[in-house]
Formats: C-alpha cells, sequence, structure tokens
C-alpha cells in the first residue's frame, strides 16, 4: 500500500488538474472566438492550403468578417459550412465532413489503431503462451555441428 | 502455423496497388482545371447591390432582361491590365445591344485610383465598388480577374477565373442568351 | 560545350552503372570474386560521373549560359551568387543531378567501408540494387528530365529563379540536407534486400548499417527543421507547418525511419521484430521517392510544385517496382523470417519498443491518408476536397501525446521482464515533476487538456533523461571518484549511443513543448497606423516609423520599420518588406520577427502605403517558437554524439563483456 501511495495521489492530481482544465468555462464563445475556430475550418480561396484564419490575403479578411457578421447574425457553424460549400465547393472545407467517403478518412485511422492493439494484445498472448521449450530440428542440428567441431 | 508476414505483406500490397492506380489515373488530369469551374454556373446569381463611381446605386435587379457580363477587377492586377483590351472590344462591338450590360466590380482598391484609370484607359461600361468584398464573396471568386455570365433572367450560365479573352467573352454571352430558351 | 559535357557524364554515369550491375550479377552467379571486385569499382565511376555533371551544371550556371534551356529558366544575369550557385537544385531537372550526386557519394563510402568483404554475397548483391537505383536516375535524367537540354534560340537574359527562392540564404542549406537524408537511407534499404535475397537475415545487415542510417536521419531530420523554420521566417504567412502535401511528403519517410532506427536496436540486442525493421526501412524508401514524385509530379497543388513535367509515370512505375519487389520479397521468405527473440513480458523495454513501431507507424498512416485523401476522393467520385491542419492536428495529437508518455518511461523498463517495484522506485519522481509542472501550467493560465498533458508529459520526459544521466555520473564518482562534470562526459563517453539517443530525446521534448505552446496562445492582430503611430499587441508597443524603397537588378524592396517596444524597454527596430521581382506578378512578403526566448512578435506587412501614408501589419506574438530550434540544435548535437565509436573496456578487472556498456542500475532494496 504505501508502495502505490504515492502514485495514487499523483493520479489524483493529474485527474483534477484535467478536469479543472476541461471544465466548461462559464458562457458560450463569443461570436468572435466562434469566427475564430470556424475560420481555421476553412480554405482561403486564392491561397494554397492555407485557412482563412492563417492567411492574409484580401479575400481571407473578407471572409473573416463575413463569418463575424454571419454567426453575430444568428447562424449557425453548420449552416455557414453550407453556404461556403455552395458558393465554393467541397475544396473549401479544411476538414472533410463525416458523411459518404469521409467516413473513409476518420473512420480509417480508428479501424487501424484497433488492429494494431488487437494484434499486439494477440501478439502478447500467444507469446506467453507459447514458451520455447522443444528446441526444433535446427537447433538440434546447430548443437551437432558445434560439438562435432569442437572435437575436431 | 506460418509467419503472418505473409498475410501482411499481401494486404498491405493490395493497399499500395490501390493508391498507385488512384495515382496513376490522376497523373493525367490537370490539377488546376477545376479552379476554372465556379459552384454557381446553373443556379440563380447573387444580387449585386453597389454603389458605381459617383455613388449611384448599382443593382442587378434593374437589369433583369439582359445578359449581364460581370467581370470582377482592380487596377494592380496584372492579368486585369493584360485583359483590358478584350473587354474593350467585346464593349464596342456590343455597344448597340440593348440586352447586353457590362459591369465591372472592383475590390480591394481606392475610388480615386480607379477613376484616374477609368478615365486614362476610357472605359465605357459600368463600375461598381465593393469596398468589403462582398460581392466577390457572394459570387464566390477566388482571385482576380474573374469573369461571369449572367442569363437575363438570373442565372449564371458561365463563368471564367483568369483573364478573359474576346473569344471567351463571347462563348459566356451566347451561354446566357441561351439559358433558359 | 557545357551541355555535351554534362550529357556525357550522364551516359558514362548510365553506363558505369549498368556494366556494374552487369558484371555484379555475373560474379555472384559464378561465385566468381574477381567479377565481384572488378564490379564495385563501377561505383566510383559513378561518383565521378555525378560529379562531372554537376560541375557542367554550376559551370553553365555561373557564366550565365543561356542556351541552357534550365538555365534560362531558372537564372538571370542580376541573379546573385548565391542563388546561382543554388539554382542547381531551384527545379526539378538540376535537383535530380543533386540527388545523383549524392547517391554517387554515398554508394562509393559503403564500396569503400565495405571493401574487405567485397566477395560477400551480403555486400555484392547490396552494391548492385544500389547501382539499380543509380541507374534509374541516371535514366531520368537522360530521358524526361533533362536539365542539359539546349534551347535552339539563346534569350539574351533568362527568367531567374522562382522568387520564393531567391530571397533568403536558407536556400542553400534546406534541400541538400533534405536530399541528404532521402538518399542516405539507400544503404540500408539496399542491404535490407541484399539480406531478404541471400536469406541472411539476421543482424549483419543492420549493423553494417546502423552509422549510415543514423546519418541520414539526422540529415532529415534537420532537413525537415529547416523547413519550418523557411516556412516561418522567409515564407510569411506567419506558420511554420501547414501540413502542405509536400511537407507531409518529407515527414511521411522521416516517423518509419524513426520507428527503424528505434526498431533495430531490439533486433541488435534480442533478435527480435525482423519483419518490422524489413518492412520499415522498405517503406522508409519507398516513401522517399513517393515525396520526390507527390513534389515533382504536379500531381498536387502546392508550394514547391512550380513544374509539372512527364516524370510522374517514370517515379510512379519506379515505385511501384521497389515496393513489389520489397513484399514479394517478404512474401517470398514469410516463415523463414520468424524471429528466434521472443517477449516476456508486455511491460518491457521489448514491447515498449513495439509499442512504439505501432504508434510510428499509426502516425505515418494518418498523415499518409490525409495526403492521399483529396486524390482518392477525386478519382472515386470525382469531387475536390481539402485535407488540412485541423484534421491533422485531431489525428497526430493522440498519438503525439502517447509517444511523449513512452519517451519518459521506455528508458526507464528494463529489458525482458519488469518488477513493477523498479520501474516504480526509477519514475515516481520524474513522475511527480511531470504532475506539479501540469499544476504550475495550470497556474499560470495553461487550457485545454492536450496542452496540459503536453507540458506534464514532457516535464516528466526531461526529468526520467536527467535521472539517466544522473545515474550514470554518479556511479563513476563512486568507481572513480570523479567530479560531476567529468564522470558525466565520461559516462557519456563510455556509451554515446544511449546518451546521444537521451539527448536527441531532449531534443524531441523541446520541440513538442514548442508545438503544443506556440498552437494555442498566440496573438494575432492586424495594425493600421499612419507614421508615427503606436498600437499595442499583448504588451507589445509597435510604432510604425516610415517606409524605405530599395531598388535592386534582383529586386524591388518596400520595407516599413516598426520600432518594439514592451515595458518601457526598447526592443529594437524591424522591417518587415514586401519584395518585387521584374519577372513575376505576384510580390513576395518577407516577414520580420524578433526571437524571444518566451516569445516571438511576428511582423508581416500586408499592404504597402498607399494611401494617405497608413500601412496595414499583421502582428502575431507566437510563445516558444525559438525552442523548435533549439530543439533541431539537440537533435543534430545527439546524433552526432550517437555516431561516435563506443569505448570498449579493456581493463581486465572489468566485468565480463555485453555489447554495450550495462547501465549501472541500483539493486533493488
Amino acid at each position: 500500500m504505501r508502495r502505490v501511495l504515492p502514485w495514487a495521489a499523483l493520479g489524483v492530481v493529474v485527474l483534477v488538474v484535467l478536469a479543472w482544465a476541461a471544465w466548461p468555462d462559464g458562457g458560450t464563445a463569443t461570436p468572435r472566438e466562434r469566427a475564430r475556430d470556424l475560420a481555421t475550418e476553412l480554405r482561403c480561396p486564392d491561397c494554397e492550403g492555407l485557412s482563412v484564419a492563417d492567411s492574409s490575403t484580401s479575400s481571407a479578411r473578407a471572409i473573416r468578417a463575413d463569418l463575424r457578421r454571419r454567426l453575430a447574425a444568428g447562424e449557425t457553424e453548420d449552416e455557414v459550412r453550407r453556404a461556403y460549400v455552395d458558393r465554393y465547393g467541397e475544396s473549401i472545407l479544411l476538414k472533410p465532413e463525416g458523411r459518404g467517403l469521409g467516413v473513409l478518412v476518420w473512420g480509417l485511422p480508428v479501424v487501424v489503431f484497433v488492429l494494431g492493439a488487437g494484434g499486439l494484445a494477440l501478439a502478447l498472448a500467444r507469446w506467453r503462451r507459447e514458451p520455447q521449450l522443444h528446441a526444433t530440428a535446427a537447433d538440434e542440428a546447430l548443437v551437432d555441428e558445434t560439438r562435432r567441431s569442437d572435437h575436431a | 502455423m506460418s509467419h503472418p508476414a505473409r498475410w501482411i505483406a499481401i494486404a498491405v500490397a493490395v493497399v499500395v496497388v490501390g493508391i498507385g492506380v488512384v495515382l496513376a489515373t490522376q497523373v493525367g488530369s490537370d490539377p488546376r482545371a477545376d479552379t476554372t469551374t465556379s459552384q454557381l454556373v446553373g443556379g440563380p446569381a447573387p444580387r449585386l447591390a453597389l454603389r458605381d463611381l459617383d455613388g449611384h446605386t448599382v443593382d442587378s435587379t434593374s437589369l433583369t432582361g439582359k445578359a449581364v457580363i460581370v467581370n470582377f477587377w482592380n487596377t494592380w492586377c496584372v492579368p486585369c491590365q493584360e485583359e483590358l483590351p478584350a473587354l474593350q472590344s467585346f464593349a464596342a462591338s456590343h455597344r448597340n445591344d440593348p440586352d447586353v450590360a457590362i459591369v465591372g466590380v472592383v475590390r480591394d482598391d481606392t475610388k480615386p485610383t480607379v477613376r484616374d484609370y477609368v478615365k486614362a484607359e476610357g472605359i465605357g461600361w459600368t463600375i461598381a465598388m465593393d469596398p468589403g468584398s462582398q460581392a466577390a464573396l457572394a459570387f464566390g471568386t477566388r482571385g482576380q480577374p474573374e469573369t461571369f455570365a449572367i442569363s437575363p433572367d438570373g442565372i449564371v450560365a458561365g463563368a471564367q477565373i483568369g483573364p478573359v479573352n474576346e473569344h471567351s467573352l463571347e462563348k459566356m454571352l451566347a451561354a446566357a442568351r441561351r439559358q433558359g430558351t | 560545350m557545357k551541355a555535351s559535357l554534362g550529357v556525357l557524364a550522364l551516359a558514362l554515369g548510365a553506363s558505369f552503372a549498368a556494366i556494374g550491375i552487369v558484371t555484379l550479377a555475373l560474379g555472384i552467379r559464378r561465385r566468381d570474386d574477381s567479377l565481384l571486385r572488378l564490379g564495385r569499382r563501377f561505383v566510383f565511376g559513378v561518383l565521378v560521373a555525378g560529379i562531372l555533371a554537376v560541375v557542367a551544371m554550376e559551370w553553365a550556371l555561373l557564366s550565365h549560359d543561356f542556351s541552357l534551356q534550365y538555365v534560362a529558366q531558372n537564372n538571370a544575369r542580376s541573379t546573385p551568387l548565391l542563388f546561382t550557385i543554388t539554382g542547381l537544385w531551384a527545379a526539378l531537372e538540376g535537383s535530380i543531378l543533386l540527388w545523383i550526386l549524392v547517391l554517387g557519394g554515398f554508394l562509393a563510402f559503403a564500396a569503400h567501408k565495405f571493401r574487405a568483404r567485397a566477395t560477400d554475397p551480403l555486400v555484392a548483391w547490396a552494391t548492385l540494387v544500389g547501382l539499380v537505383i543509380a541507374l534509374f536516375f541516371f535514366a531520368l535524367v537522360l530521358g524526361p528530365a533533362n536539365p542539359f537540354k539546349t534551347l535552339a534560340v539563346v534569350p539574351a537574359n533568362g527568367n531567374g529563379p522562382n522568387p520564393l527562392l531567391q530571397n533568403h540564404p536558407l536556400m542553400a542549406f534546406h534541400p541538400p540536407m533534405l536530399y541528404l537524408g532521402y538518399v542516405g537511407f539507400t544503404i540500408p534499404f539496399m542491404f535490407a534486400i541484399a539480406a531478404l535475397i541471400t536469406g541472411r537475415f539476421g543482424e549483419g545487415w543492420l549493423t553494417d548499417t546502423r552509422r549510415a542510417t543514423l546519418v541520414a536521419w539526422g540529415f532529415l531530420s534537420v532537413g525537415v527543421l529547416l523547413g519550418a523554420w523557411w516556412s516561418y521566417e522567409v515564407l510569411g504567412w506567419g506558420g511554420y507547418w501547414a501540413w502542405d502535401p509536400v511537407e507531409n511528403a518529407s515527414l511521411l519517410p522521416w516517423l518509419t525511419a524513426t520507428a527503424f532506427i528505434h526498431s533495430v536496436i531490439i533486433q541488435e540486442r534480442r533478435g527480435m521484430l525482423r519483419v518490422w525493421n524489413l518492412s520499415l526501412i522498405i517503406a522508409t524508401f519507398c516513401l522517399t521517392i513517393l515525396g520526390t514524385f507527390l513534389t515533382r509530379s504536379g500531381i498536387i497543388n502546392s508550394v514547391h510544385s512550380f513544374t509539372e513535367s512527364g516524370i510522374g509515370p517514370w517515379l510512379l512505375t519506379f515505385l511501384g517496382l521497389v515496393a513489389a519487389t520489397g513484399i514479394g520479397l517478404i512474401a517470398w521468405r514469410g516463415d523463414a523470417l520468424r524471429s528466434p527473440g521472443r517477449l516476456d513480458s508486455p511491460v518491457s523495454r521489448e514491447s515498449a519498443f513495439l509499442v512504439n513501431n505501432l504508434l510510428f507507424a499509426g502516425l505515418a498512416f494518418v498523415v499518409l491518408l490525409g495526403t492521399v485523401y483529396p486524390l482518392l476522393a477525386e478519382a472515386l467520385q470525382g469531387r475536390r476536397l481539402s485535407v488540412g491542419e485541423p484534421y491533422f492536428e485531431r489525428m497526430t495529437t493522440p498519438i503525439g501525446i502517447a509517444l511523449l508518455f513512452l519517451m519518459a518511461v521506455a528508458p526507464a523498463l528494463p529489458w525482458r521482464v519488469t518488477q513493477g517495484e523498479v520501474l516504480r522506485r526509477r519514475l515516481v519522481i520524474p513522475a511527480w515533476i511531470g504532475g506539479l509542472t501540469m499544476v504550475v501550467a495550470l497556474v499560470l493560465g495553461a487550457r485545454g487538456v492536450t496542452d496540459l498533458l503536453v507540458f506534464g508529459l514532457a516535464a516528466f520526459a526531461l526529468a526520467a533523461i536527467v535521472r539517466q544521466f544522473y545515474v550514470g555520473a554518479r556511479a563513476r564518482r563512486i568507481a572513480h571518484h570523479e567530479g560531476w562534470a567529468r564522470a558525466t562526459a565520461r559516462s557519456v563517453r563510455s556509451n554515446p549511443r544511449l546518451y546521444g539517443g537521451l539527448i536527441v530525446h531532449v531534443g524531441v521534448v523541446l520541440i513538442a513543448v514548442a508545438l503544443a505552446a506556440s498552437s494555442s496562445y498566440s496573438t494575432k492582430a492586424e495594425l493600421r497606423l499612419a507614421k508615427g503611430e503606436s498600437a499595442t499587441v499583448d504588451g507589445y508597443r509597435l510604432t510604425y516609423l516610415g517606409n524605405t524603397v530599395t531598388v535592386s537588378d534582383q529586386k524591388r524592396v518596400v520595407k516599413a520599420r516598426v520600432r518594439i517596444e514592451r515595458g518601457g524597454d526598447d526592443l529594437g527596430v524591424y522591417a518587415p518588406a514586401v519584395n518585387i521581382f521584374p519577372n513575376s506578378t505576384s510580390a513576395i512578403g518577407t516577414p520580420s520577427v524578433r526571437t524571444g526566448l518566451l516569445r516571438d512578435v511576428y511582423l508581416t506587412l500586408i499592404s504597402s502605403p498607399v494611401d494617405g501614408g497608413r500601412v496595414t501589419l499583421g502582428v502575431a506574438v507566437n510563445p516558444m517558437v525559438v525552442w523548435l530550434w533549439i530543439g533541431g540544435g539537440f537533435l543534430a548535437v545527439g546524433t552526432t554524439i550517437a555516431l561516435l565509436p563506443g569505448l570498449r573496456r579493456r581493463r581486465p578487472e572489468a566485468p565480463v563483456e555485453s555489447p554495450e556498456a550495462v547501465e549501472p542500475d541500483p539493486v533493488p532494496a
């Protein structure tokens, strides 16, 4: 029990800190903050792949202003995204949508992770169950050859 | 039991071949081709409600019944300067067509500079200022210059990003006239 | 004349490679030692040919010989000397020349290093594979990507390099470093293939190529970080990593290579993970080729793809052949690859390395998926999509955190089996330091579960690393009665691989902290200032002093001078600029960065002082960015130390040998 105590205490400290940080701040985000977050999800149309939040081209600034306006007027993030997709096409979104083919890009990593973890667990279990207690024919041959060369 | 390596290798091979085939089919296609098509084509044109250089309103509702060429530009973008002669000869050849209108929309520029430029170049069609880039956003422009053709009943019939020439302008106008017939 | 010399050199190189391949193949087939010894000499011929070709191109560049199409496209009379020289790698064709030169160098180094074993089939096959790769690249430059193509009409002046490539001296370092990294992995790859072919997939090929792998990894790491530095200080969009397809292309081989350099330690010690290691190095090499394909074929729009050329199909075919060969060989050898070693316990250093492999492979998979997904979607459904930062951040952050945790815990894990007590005792203080750091970070204002975890785990890892140094030095102190400094130095010297690796980990931890801090706590603003006007951003007072215009042959530069003050202290005058090049329609912005230990002030000039003398400045205050570069420094130092030869104990009274100096562990009480 004494050995585990420092670790249990540490666990409590860490959990408290994380819970405190994860606790939602009082009140929802301001339209400005929401606009900033949304701006990181939209691609600046005349850049090579920068987000609207990062780019300083005039269209990016115009879009940021437009986002603030729309969110302040009460539109939801989804409505704004839809409006921009209608205007610019799907490639304006930097985060692929989860429907249709998008399931692949979000789901595959999870599948791969699960497979990997599963494979690891299986491998560990198999290694545990099959300790190599029996010599293979190759091992026997090696020992014989060593004996012979020792005598030679 | 055989080493899983063999089966994993085959699975990986299938994936790699799949990706390879996908990449191979894309090699020939022009990655920039898509940027010349606009999402708006075939749909209703956004409303223009701007002011021209003298402060009068330019409203697209007053242009219904005409085929409208909307050209987004400004004075300092080099391809815009390059396409100006084509626009001018297009305007000249349709000067007496009552059902054709040209509207130039300027963003990221200042009134005095535009006024001077219009005067120096003898630009005869309506020029509207888009100070907050609202019209540019509404039309989903991706750069400068960008030109749209709107049919008499308000449908976007054609769009081109990049400088136009007379041929492409005539094509867009024909498409706008055909739309809805 | 220079064009002919260049083409001749390339043709010679191709011939040497081809003859070398045939000679070695015959020598292996007939077990003819003299043929094998002869065959390896052609490697040096390949190197000489590469040198000649590069010399011819540099000569053409330096003499502004515009009869060569490549020089006309990438050089002008007004191009400064440095950028004339770097013009060699300014575009596709020339950069393949660089690749050939570096490849020739590495192959010659390997041929020289293994000269005593020239008749060993493993070495012979490896050299053969190396020459086949060289032959491919020669075929590329003699075919679709010929840098020595001449123009019928010689222009009076050339276009000059792309403006982005003549803005900063870093152009001299970033591509060569990357190439040294990419090409360096050819050596372990060719030995891996040789091992599969000859059936000698024990540990021999690993130890033979260990140093080359580390050197390549070191250069690739520095190359990638230089790319980030360039993005930040030169390109001026405000960040250091855009998850651009080409950036990802350089990251992918780095990820698999990092997994590889860790995983080989397990194979050396315990003979395990053979298939993993073979697969990882084959994947790394394939990814370097894929990276070149993505960058240079124009298939993906990016900051880097200045040219679209016909080499796409060639690279893709080569990549397919390499992948098919590697996978085919592994599938063929199948069962014989079974490793003799076994995992004894799920909590051991071996399993930590195995988990490490899985995490890095997962990371590489995610980055590859995100990069290739838009192409997939377009091919399968005709949709145009983008995948950008939000996706990559969301996917890679959990894996990064898991890796930080592993970095803290794994070096303390014993081999084979762990007694819980040993592990707990070793890690309790570093873990508490991590926990307390989280509390401090929370108090100082850090929010976000991810950031706190990163800070806490980083402190945990750093403390665990310091503990390693301390334990090693303390043992020496006790044994040899040395002072702390001497003991630490000697202890590092006696096991450079371990301590070099720990220093590299310090670098990685610093980079992780910098990544978390700078992405979450940056402040951005745009200021519109008239001359003499000031504004304050995040405690910094910025005053616009006026602008200057400088004109040179190469470009016209408009600078806005800004004074930065904080708390009354004058921090200096910084001048973000806009560069206008004669042959380009777009202007290139240059940011001005005040680098500080805790914060950077990042200034960009958004709009020139046109109307009314007002200027629009972009201001960002980015915390901790300098620690990315400092971390890179640690990476370089650690890699260099890890390359040092270990000292073998010679004194007779020393305990029984182990291949590496055993880390002295206090006996559990």
